[in-house]
């Protein structure tokens, strides 16, 4: 137990000297390329693992990295981000773009400024690049996790959990975030479809309050006693959804689960508040963008999608040796 | 605006008057009443069961109203005395962060109580640190409440993503988790302490000087200085007793989750900013209760809680805590307006 405080400690260090490396490493036969990357935003353990997965193909591909950021996911607060790192002319761009719409122009200036773009995790436009249909398909490649595919993944684990009767909801942060809508529509497509035991009951949203998910979650249980399951859609969505049943004395009798894989979702997996874990792969999305924007760089072509996987973490699985790195730390 | 009210003067409806300035100072109470009445209808109505007089419902509802009464507490006490607090949002993200890291650090060598004590400790005094630094802004350098703690939500937000290192702190300790989670008799202990800080806040409110020279500033600061009261010691007192609930609410999220979160107050400012404005407070200063706080708080838990409970659609959920608001203003104008009230343009 008192590993986890440890890891969490080692990590926060780590990142700071994996960043100073990969800056000071250049490669001794040319010219060292900078790559900067952009996150939807800074405080979020998705992001800081993302980080983690493109610092370490920085280090290993020589190539610098900057990793800059605004503090909360919106398009206000990250386009001016965007145009002082376009100021510093690095040589390609990876973003997380914190809006379909509003971030074409600002990115459509960086390739004007002849950075090549590569968005991460989310998209702008349709997300189908280098088509030539439309005016939202420059970026090279859309490097992501399919979270429709994430939620249809979330509904299977959970009406395996409950044994395929019962009925659950989607405890959910606010409508029209393309990732969690497309995790709660996978989700529901998936046990309307496979589980016709399984009753969907209306969405629950709580504005990113763990307070008011819980409160959801309680009111949810006390209309229906034979509540079998919830999908938190993020991580103070499930947190919530899981105190809530806490508090309301059915802990462990409804089974919890969690998109995405902080070490808090990873504490409550091993305290059984929460059951499952559908974690994504940040540091492999962090990864391959660094390295297709080098095979770029360096004339070779790449991929306008490269789609990255998930895991599923439970009680079973949460100590084993080869899961630890789908656990979202710096 | 005022030219269409002729009832102003008119001597024959005192009685008029009278029964509008008993519904304003009680609308709060009344609006409570009549949700849980509609609620309980309705119920029985469509689901053949009880709303309110299930222990179940109470004590979820009396969970949710924890985190936004004891943001609330502070506000009541700074927007009577004409502030507001906009930083009680991260101060609290603040405690949470910096109580789940001392209580992991110091717990893991000495033990879950200790590690929970050290945790209170440390977390409450950091939070005087912002509290301190809003009261100084605005009682000696008369910088607006509004701009100085928005300052501090500002500074208060960045210090605790960067102790908590851009993301949740995992809490490994029995104690503080049972103060989150745990029950006595059946009622929550964070519902336990929540009601010893309303009593403490609520007698320093009504029943000492201090909580008179808060009116008193909110009323008119000018005259409650000529009147020989150290209004700046009292501002700045104000503003570190605000932080301090939030730092306690801070503690209590960190104990119930099991996570110390930097953005856990984030969503509750403007929560605890309409508890207080449904209870009865005006934002000009001078007027308010706890008692009416705890009453708004409650109307927004019961709405939050309700409307889940009897499955309407999620959305309703803000158009109705939105329409308890502005009908609350509303009341509290018009009472204001007929009965003569002092701050009306």
């Amino acid at each position: 137990m008192e590993r986890r405080s440890v890891i969490g400690g080692l990590g926060l260090g780590l990142a700071g000297a994996a960043t100073l490396l990969s800056s000071s490493r250049a490669r001794a036969e040319g010219k060292a390329f900078t790559v900067a990357l952009i996150p939807g935003l800074t405080t979020d353990a998705f992001y800081i693992t993302m980080h983690r997965g493109a610092a370490a193909a920085a280090k290993a591909l020589g190539v610098n990295l900057v990793f800059q950021g605004a503090p909360s996911f919106n398009a206000v607060e990250q386009v001016p981000v965007l145009d002082a790192v376009i100021a510093r002319k690095p040589d390609a761009l990876l973003i997380a773009p914190t809006d379909k719409v509003q971030l074409i122009q600002p990115l459509q200036a960086a390739v004007s400024a002849g950075i090549p773009v590569i968005t991460v995790d989310t998209y702008i436009g349709g997300g189908v690049y280098q088509t030539g249909s439309g005016n939202a398909d420059f970026p090279l490649s859309y490097i992501a996790s399919n979270n429709t595919l994430g939620g249809q993944m979330a509904a299977r684990a959970l009406a395996k959990a409950i044994g395929g009767k019962g009925k659950v909801y989607v405890s959910n942060v606010q409508p029209g975030v393309s990732t969690t809508d497309e995790r709660q529509d996978g989700f529901i497509d998936e046990m309307k479809k496979s589980f016709p035991g399984i009753t969907v009951l209306n969405t629950q949203f709580n504005d990113d309050d763990a307070n008011k998910a819980a409160s959801q979650s309680q009111s949810v249980l006390a209309r229906n006693s034979d509540l079998a399951g919830i999908f938190g859609a993020n991580l103070f969505s499930a947190m919530g959804a899981a105190n809530g049943l806490q508090q309301g004395g059915a802990g462990g009798k409804v089974k919890v689960v969690a998109f995405d894989a902080p070490q808090t979702i990873i504490g409550n997996i091993k305290t059984g508040l929460i059951d499952i874990a559908i974690a994504q792969h940040p540091a492999e999305i962090g990864w391959f963008g660094v390295a297709a924007a080098y095979a770029h760089l360096t004339g070779q072509s790449i991929p306008p999608a490269i789609a990255t996987g998930f895991t599923v973490i439970d009680k079973s699985n949460v100590d084993d040796a080869s899961i630890q790195k789908f656990i979202y730390a710096s | 605006m005022s030219s269409a009210l002729p009832t102003r003067s008119a001597p024959g409806n005192l009685r008029g008057r009278r029964i509008i300035a008993a519904v304003a100072s009680a609308r709060a109470w009344i609006f409570l009443l009549l949700l849980l009445v509609v609620f309980e209808i309705w119920s029985q109505i469509a689901y053949g069961s009880t709303f309110i007089f299930s222990s179940f419902n109470i004590r979820s509802v009396a969970v949710f109203a924890v985190a936004p009464v004891l943001l609330g507490l502070g506000q009541t006490l700074v927007i009577i005395s004409g502030g507001i607090d906009l930083s009680v949002g991260f101060t609290m993200g603040l405690a949470a962060v910096i109580a789940a890291h001392v209580a992991n650090d110091v717990g893991a060598f000495a033990g879950a109580p200790i590690g929970l004590l050290a945790g209170v400790v440390v977390a409450l005094a950091a939070t005087l640190i912002p509290g301190w630094i809003n009261g100084l802004l605005i009682a000696r350098l008369r910088i607006p409440p509004f701009i100085g703690t928005l300052g501090m939500y500002g500074v208060a937000r960045g210090a605790a993503y960067l102790f908590a290192g851009g993301t949740t702190v995992p809490v490994d300790n029995s104690w503080l988790t049972y103060l989150g989670n745990g029950r006595i008799l059946g009622i929550p202990v964070i519902v336990i302490v929540t009601v010893i800080f309303v009593a403490l806040v609520h007698y320093l409110l009504s029943e000492t000087q201090f909580g008179q020279y808060t009116y008193a500033i909110g009323g008119n600061r000018q005259a409650t200085l000529r009147a020989g009261v150290n209004v700046r010691r009292v501002t700045i007192i104000l503003y570190m007793l605000s932080a301090l609930t939030a730092g306690i609410d801070g503690i209590l999220y960190t104990g119930r989750f099991a996570a110390g979160a930097p953005q856990a107050g984030e969503p509750l400012l403007l929560d605890s900013i309409a508890a207080v404005v449904i209870g009865g407070a005006s934002l000009f200063g001078g007027s308010g209760t706890i008692i009416g706080t705890i009453i708004g708080a409650l109307i927004i838990a019961v709405i939050q809680y309700g409307l889940v409970f009897l499955n309407v659609e999620p959305f309703w959920q803000f158009i109705a805590v939105g329409l308890v608001i502005i009908v609350s203003v509303l009341v509290d104008q018009s009472q204001r307006r007929f009965g003569g009230g002092r701050q009306d343009e």
